[in-house]
């Protein structure tokens, strides 16, 4: 009888810790959910990530190096270059970014925001 | 009886620990964290990431710097700077390996890639990003300097005609993925990732030894169009969407017609080529982007170092056979039909 119950407990501790594990797994999952912090890089240096999920005002900040400005829009869930002094205006025309595919870059800026951990089904885009 | 009973009672004990130690495999010290190195070169951001020691992609950071210095058109102390201001030049071992690569591409694309267009090129304002459309008699003009044939080489000396000049942008990312590769491979390295701007190479297999999953980007959006499975190839895309500017609602891009002197208009708004070599992926890319979707397929067929994804400007996919089992559409393309060109 009392090893029965001892069988019993064991098998209950089991399963609480394979609950507890399967919780912890899926926890750890949706921490990792691409596409969410997007990280901004000047010259290779990163220098500021923002949340995207947890942003609920929108809010616009610049980055001002040596080589010019570029000023950034967040909204929830995306972000954009929404003005920059540099020459060629392709950061600008790049337009949102909310899907990891390729990054936001300002080559001559050097700046790159490119959303962390990267999409979930690709390694690199050919483009 | 007893024995039993043992058993029993460290069953769940040992069902625990197998559950514990196998659960986490993936983190384990087997497959630790890639070295990863961005850099920017050549025009572009070059992200390389590998299994392997630092010092090995320093190493390859500083090859890719040192390939600048050699391509480079507008650095007045490279070597193709030197042979475009002189007309002529002894060429160092990267130059005339690659300039003689380029030359045969030329001449094996018929002139649809020319390594001479480069005053055209800037004349369009693609070289500064201060966008223009030259006049008809001013391309007429300086058509007349673009003619990759009256390029003489003779072993490392090279001679140009006058108002020649040569640009090596079109292979000069590809070459340098091939001598990554090569460096990496050499080091015993399995397992590689370079992005140079987007002209991928894939070394090896991934950690867990599955292909390397490489995305077409969508040349119609900020996505990808498909993904294709590579295990040491290059995957390069030419596109109009790279770098382009519109005038009076017409797009013109910077991918030339050597042939007009005009921005390519074939019926193809993307290329991607693949295949083991780099540089001549490069190469082709452009080439195949100005030929146009039927001269491309020709090439295809009578060739057999690549293969390639083509989007036409009416949203169609077409890939070469070879690619059939690696290659499918995601995202908006997913039900879109693929079109598989084949010998016949």
């Amino acid at each position: 009888m009392n090893k029965t119950i001892r069988t019993r407990t064991w098998i209950l501790l089991f399963a609480v810790l394979l609950m507890a594990s399967l919780a912890m797994t899926a926890w750890i999952m949706r921490r990792k959910a691409p596409g969410t912090t997007a990280c901004i890089y000047s010259d290779g240096v990163l220098i500021r990530t923002v949340d995207l999920n947890s942003v609920t005002e929108s809010f616009e900040f610049s980055v001002i190096s040596e080589r010019g400005e570029n000023r950034i829009r967040v909204e929830p869930g995306r972000i954009c270059v929404v003005d920059a002094d540099c020459r060629d205006q392709i950061c600008v025309k790049k337009g949102w970014l909310s899907e990891s595919a390729t990054p936001i870059v300002c080559l001559p800026h050097r700046l790159v925001i490119r959303l962390e951990a990267g999409s979930a089904d690709v390694d690199a885009v050919s483009r | 009886m007893k024995r039993k009973n043992a058993a029993i009672r460290y069953l769940p004990v040992i069902l625990l620990l197998i559950f514990l130690l196998t659960g986490c495999t993936a983190s384990g010290p087997a497959q630790s964290l890639p070295a990863e190195r961005t850099t920017f070169a050549m025009d572009t951001l070059m992200e390389l990431k590998a299994y392997c020691g630092d010092d090995v992609l320093d190493r390859c950071v500083e090859r890719i710097a040192e390939l600048e210095k050699i391509f480079s058109v507008t650095d007045p102390e490279s070597e193709i700077y030197s042979l475009n201001d002189t007309g002529t030049s002894v060429l160092g071992n990267d130059a005339s390996i690659l300039l003689k690569e380029a030359l045969s591409l030329c001449e094996r694309t018929g002139g649809a890639l020319d390594i001479s267009i480069y005053p055209v090129v800037r004349a369009w304002g693609f070289t500064t990003g201060e966008y223009r459309i030259p006049a008809k008699e001013e391309l007429a003009e300086l058509r007349k300097r673009v003619d990759y044939s009256k390029v003489e080489m003779n072993g490392s000396s090279v001679s140009i005609p006058d108002g020649m000049m040569i640009d090596l942008g079109s292979v000069a990312k590809g070459y340098c993925s091939d001598c990554l590769a090569e460096m990496l491979k050499e080091a015993g390295v399995k397992s590689a990732l370079l992005n140079l701007g987007g002209n991928i190479y894939a070394l090896g297999t991934k950690p867990d030894g599955t292909k390397w999953n490489i995305g077409i980007q969508d040349p119609n959006g900020s996505g990808y169009l498909g993904v294709l499975k590579a295990s040491d190839l290059a995957v390069i895309t030419s596109g109009g969407y790279e770098r382009y500017f519109e005038e009076n609602g017409k797009v013109y891009w910077h991918i030339m017609d050597p042939a007009t002197g005009e921005p390519a208009s074939s019926g193809l708004i993307s290329v991607s080529v693949i295949g083991s070599r780099g540089v001549v992926c490069d190469g082709l890319s452009t080439a195949l982007f100005v030929m146009g979707l039927d001269r491309a397929a020709q090439m295809w067929r009578d060739s057999e170092d690549f293969e390639a994804v083509f989007v036409t400007d009416t949203g169609s996919i077409y890939i070469t056979e070879g690619l059939k089992d690696d290659f499918h559409t995601a995202g908006a393309y997913a039900s879109e039909e693929i079109q598989v060109i084949t010998h016949e």
